[in-house]
């Protein structure tokens, strides 16, 4: 009986795993390919390894210099976003004041507006400003999906955290700042850790602002994966090592911080 | 070192027919000609296709004789069009447009390109060799022209072709391919839909590619059209109803979901061994003849489409390109340099033989094209009576692409009727057209 | 109590970035969207943008392309969210049990791959994957005894493909939020529970569940939210066919906006869209998380 239980759920995780990263070993598999092996039918899996489509895609297509661009911008706009969302959310948590759920459902709100109808007016609006194709433009409108997503998982880490705390602070004279920064802010660690990792994959992974407000100087991983996407002639290798080269960096950060994942996740639950 | 206006007015619109003015050129080079623009950059979108990449490659000699940067934004054929859009209505960057042929009724109506003749006109920068008579007639008019005004000179085109697997020909029996579209379907497709093989792919993707490889494709041979005399919809008359029926009855000698099928699966098919023919712009004769990419070898055959009841009416599609009006003056003279320079018939040949397809009649007679290049006669001949109206180029065509585009791939895949499809269609085509002021008489009927 | 009550000028101190740079950032270009939706704002006729009043939206409201892109929207949502979270259930119950530690962990790392992938990436992804005849999952079930499918050429299986690539890239998503929600169940309750039952339902219903609502909502609020815009993947691997059959909403708007160009009717569709995220948002919030009324 235990024996069968275990051995089902041994099965279930290795299924799991499978499901997991099949897709992730077929895209890296692909890139690997020459085209010709690509389009094979039936598909193949045992093959001569090439390093070309890689070779291609770094060299020729710049894609090196797209991820570099998507670095500088995911990092910014994620310090940024805990920047300004981690004291707004302890205000949220911890003030009282009128039209406080209002505010954080406005807050949430903006990460809901898709982003295509903010595209064109953004575009409009940045070329005016001469901004086009640079880096800052993409790590501030990024800040509308950051923003929301770290006051939301903030506001109710901060609220987890016991009020005893800070009350007693309080009663000593310490300042509201002196209290967040050095009793609260270190509690709320791991909503914090999530927030930043959300808002990296987010910012990272982003395609739709990517492509209509960049040309080519600031351009970023996915627009250039998308920008192979030709009807003409469809470079699955060089697509799919573009893919491995674009999602092997998130991927590696969010196994190192996959630990604070299950730890802040908990989205407000009373501990 | 410039010509004295006096000369100049000589000159004027005299550039355009100066074939036999070699006598004349003795002032004019390149080098002198761009001599005020060194160090200017000028900004292009191309595409990721064959003559993009043989431009490219031929580049470094321009910027080497004139000292003119071009600066090449590659974009796929699917945002082009948006992406210059943008580019043009925010005042952006771009000095040169590259335009789709149903493209330019739109831009030129919107001004945002120049008549050529501002620069043609110019003998400083005029080349006497330009020589535009040169070039096909039909693919000038049809490409870079709008209300008989020449915008942009060709440079990236393509006459549809049928490509075919000589190998599964002969052995069905057959010594070549089909002469008519419906010799295609009642002969060729039953004999060669087998074993998992079919006869015929056509490329049905709900994108431009639906509207110009499969629904005008099958439209025009028939004898229908878009469009009547008036401007109304044409779609349910006789003859465009029989070519969107026949379409429907080829089907069942193409693969399974075929309105999935953009260009690159079609010719993968062909090269692929999977299917016999297919219909496709004379830009994959590279793909197909390269070991590298298909498996077809001494297989490959090239021939014009097939005719229908009405003629051949073959697919028509390709690129010029033309000076953006919103470039500064100096933008706009070395931007003209690089279009004449880029589609020249001087640089014709490189041009053919770097994968490029060049509309220049003169390359065509040269000894030995026409034995290298096995898709010479049928892109000659094609281009000798296409339909330059193959897809309206009017301004409103992004709009009624998108409806063809719908309803096209709603009707193969049987959700209605040819008929219901066509009204449909119709309805919702004459609906742009009466809002743009077609029926009421502020536009003149032009596509 | 009395911890809350703090001067004005402390509130805005800490608010008052966070909520003028989203007011900038965000606001500006939504008043600019409502004034296009207002008026004929065709991009490529920019000459002639009249004043059109409700027009736009009149059009959107009886445009049946705009309530069949929303019906396939919210087609796709009851199928994938239901699936998201009871396969995230399980995963999340499966790995919070004891034992197993190195298999677990290895899972746990696993489940980060989905969530991390480029979403365009995806729909590359399932385009080679799922090819009809290059496709590796043809012959996967080609193994298993099954005739290939003609995933992205049938409008049926074309939907199922996009499902099932949001199902794969958010289920594990769900499975860690809900994995976080259990670990806060406090060990003495739930030990005391186990002693009274077996029954893992009975657990899960009387225990659990109480500490499992903060993250249902939120799992309830961002899905949805998130799959009214899904566009990214589905644009890489369908493009909204064959035919009509995967054009989600945000794809209908793109095409309408970027394609079409009529910003105006884009911006009058994004709005409508709009309205109705928030909608169901507040619907959510209404219905369980009452939390931040307190």
């Amino acid at each position: 009986m235990t024996n069968r239980s275990l051995f089902l759920q041994i099965l279930l995780l290795v299924a799991i795993v499978l499901f997991c990263l099949f897709p992730f070993y077929w895209m890296v598999t692909t890139s690997l390919k020459d085209q010709v092996v690509a389009l094979a039918s039936p598909p193949v899996w045992t093959f001569a390894p090439t390093f070309d489509n890689y070779i291609e895609a770094l060299f020729e297509d710049k894609v090196g210099a797209s991820l570099i661009n998507s670095l500088i911008v995911a990092v910014s706009t994620t310090l940024l976003a805990l920047v300004l969302g981690a004291p707004a959310a302890y205000a949220l948590a911890r003030f009282e004041f009128r039209g406080k759920r209002d505010l954080w459902f406005w807050f949430i709100t903006n990460r809901m507006v898709s982003p295509i109808v903010l595209a064109l007016p953004f575009f409009l609006i940045v070329r005016s400003l001469g901004l086009l194709d640079t880096h800052l433009v993409l790590i501030l409108i990024y800040l509308t999906f950051n923003l929301p997503i770290v006051i939301w998982i903030c506001t109710d880490q901060f609220r987890s955290i016991p009020r005893d705390l800070d009350e007693a602070a309080t009663l000593e004279g310490a300042s509201q700042f002196r209290i967040f920064r050095s009793i609260c802010l270190p509690l709320a660690a791991p909503g914090l850790a999530v927030s930043a990792i959300f808002s990296f994959i987010f910012s990272w992974n982003e395609l739709m602002f990517a492509l209509v407000l960049t040309r080519t100087a600031a351009k970023t991983a996915p627009a250039i994966a998308v920008g192979f996407m030709e009807g003409y002639n469809l470079p699955y290798g060089k697509i799919m090592a573009t893919s491995t080269l674009i999602v092997i960096p998130v991927i590696i950060f969010a196994l190192i911080a996959s630990k604070q994942l299950v730890r802040g996740l908990t989205m407000g639950a009373v501990k | 070192m410039r010509m004295k206006s006096a000369v100049r007015g000589l000159a004027l619109g005299a550039a355009a027919s100066l074939s036999l003015s070699a006598g004349q050129a003795f002032g004019w080079s390149l080098e002198e000609a761009a001599k005020p623009y060194a160090g200017t950059t000028v900004d292009v979108v191309f595409l990721l296709r064959p003559g993009y990449e043989a431009a490219e490659e031929m580049l470094p000699e321009f910027e080497a004789a004139t000292g003119i940067k071009v600066n090449i934004i590659k974009h796929p054929y699917e945002n082009a069009l948006g992406e210059q859009v943008r580019d043009f209505v925010a005042g952006g960057d771009l000095d040169i447009a590259l335009i789709d042929l149903v493209w330019i009724g739109n831009f030129a109506e919107n001004e945002w390109i120049v008549p050529l003749e501002k620069f043609t006109s110019n003998p400083d920068l005029a080349d006497p060799e330009l020589d535009i008579d040169d070039f096909f007639p039909l693919v000038l008019n049809a490409f870079g022209a709008w209300n008989d005004t020449v915008y942009g000179l060709p440079f990236d085109n393509y006459s549809g072709l049928m490509f075919y697997n000589s190998c599964m020909l002969k052995e069905a029996g057959f010594d070549g391919p089909p002469k008519t579209w419906t010799e295609l379907k009642d002969v060729y497709g039953p004999a060669l839909t087998k074993d998992g093989k079919y006869a015929f792919a056509l490329q049905s993707k709900r994108n431009e590619t639906q509207s110009a490889d499969s629904f005008a494709r099958v439209l025009w041979p028939f004898g229908g059209s878009f469009l009547d005399k008036d401007f109304k919809s044409n779609l349910l008359s006789e003859e465009s109803q029989a070519g969107l029926k026949f379409r429907q009855e080829l089907m069942q000698y193409m693969p399974e979901g075929i309105v999935a099928y953009d260009h690159a699966e079609t010719v993968n098919a062909l090269a692929q061994g999977d299917v016999a023919m297919i219909t496709e712009w004379s830009a994959f004769y590279s793909t197909l003849t390269s070991p590298e990419t298909s498996k077809l070898g001494d297989c490959f055959g090239v021939a014009p489409e097939p005719m229908g009841p009405a003629g051949r009416k073959p697919a028509l599609g390709g690129f010029s390109l033309a000076v953006a009006s919103q470039a500064d003056e100096d933008e706009q003279a070395a931007a003209y340099l690089f279009i004449q320079w880029v589609t020249s018939k001087a640089n014709a040949k490189r041009y053919l033989d770097m994968g490029g397809v060049p509309a220049r009649q003169s390359v065509y007679k040269l000894p030995g094209v026409a034995e290298q290049y096995q898709f010479v006669d049928a892109l000659v001949e094609s281009w000798q009576d296409g339909v330059p109206e193959f897809r309206p180029r009017f301004a409103e065509w992004p709009e009624i692409t998108e409806i063809v585009q719908e309803w096209g791939t709603k009707i193969m895949l049987g959700d209605v009727t040819t008929e219901e499809g066509a009204a449909e269609l119709g309805k919702r085509m004459e609906a742009v057209l009466e809002e743009a002021g077609y029926y009421a008489g502020e536009k003149p009927l032009a596509q | 109590m009395q911890a809350g009550r703090v001067s004005r000028l402390t509130v805005f101190g800490f608010l008052g970035p966070a909520v003028l740079s989203l007011a900038l950032i965000g606001i500006v270009p939504l008043v600019f969207a409502i004034y296009t939706s207002l008026h004929k704002y065709q991009l490529t006729n920019l000459r002639r943008t009249p004043f059109l009043g409700l027009e736009n939206y009149q059009t959107v409201l009886s445009d049946p392309s705009f309530w069949d892109a929303m019906q396939r929207t919210m087609t796709l949502l009851v199928i994938v969210l239901p699936l998201q979270l009871m396969i995230g259930m399980g995963i999340a119950l499966l790995l919070h049990r004891p034992g197993l530690g190195f298999l677990k962990t290895l899972t746990r790392l696993s489940l980060v791959v989905p969530m991390a992938t480029t979403y365009a990436v995806v729909g590359l992804l399932g385009q080679i994957t799922f090819n009809l005849k290059y496709g590796v999952v043809n012959q996967l079930i080609g193994f298993l005894g099954f005739d290939p499918v003609n995933w992205l050429g049938d409008p049926t299986n074309a939907f199922i493909t996009i499902a099932f690539w949001d199902v794969w890239q958010w289920t594990p998503f769900c499975a860690l939020v809900l994995l976080a929600g259990l670990t806060t169940v406090p060990g003495e309750i739930e030990e005391a529970a186990r002693l009274e039952t077996k029954k893992w339902w009975t657990i899960l219903r009387h225990v659990q569940l109480p500490f499992l609502i903060p993250g249902l909502t939120a799992i309830l609020i961002l899905r949805t939210a998130d799959t009214l815009k899904l566009f990214d993947m589905v644009f890489t691997l369908t493009r909204g066919g064959p035919g009509s059959s995967t054009e989600l909403i945000s794809l209908l708007i793109q095409r309408v906006g970027f394609r079409v160009f009529d910003q105006g009717l884009a911006s009058a569709q994004a709005i409508i869209l709009l309205i109705i995220t928030i909608l169901l948002s507040q619907l959510y919030i209404r219905l369980i998380y009452r939390e931040v009324e307190q």
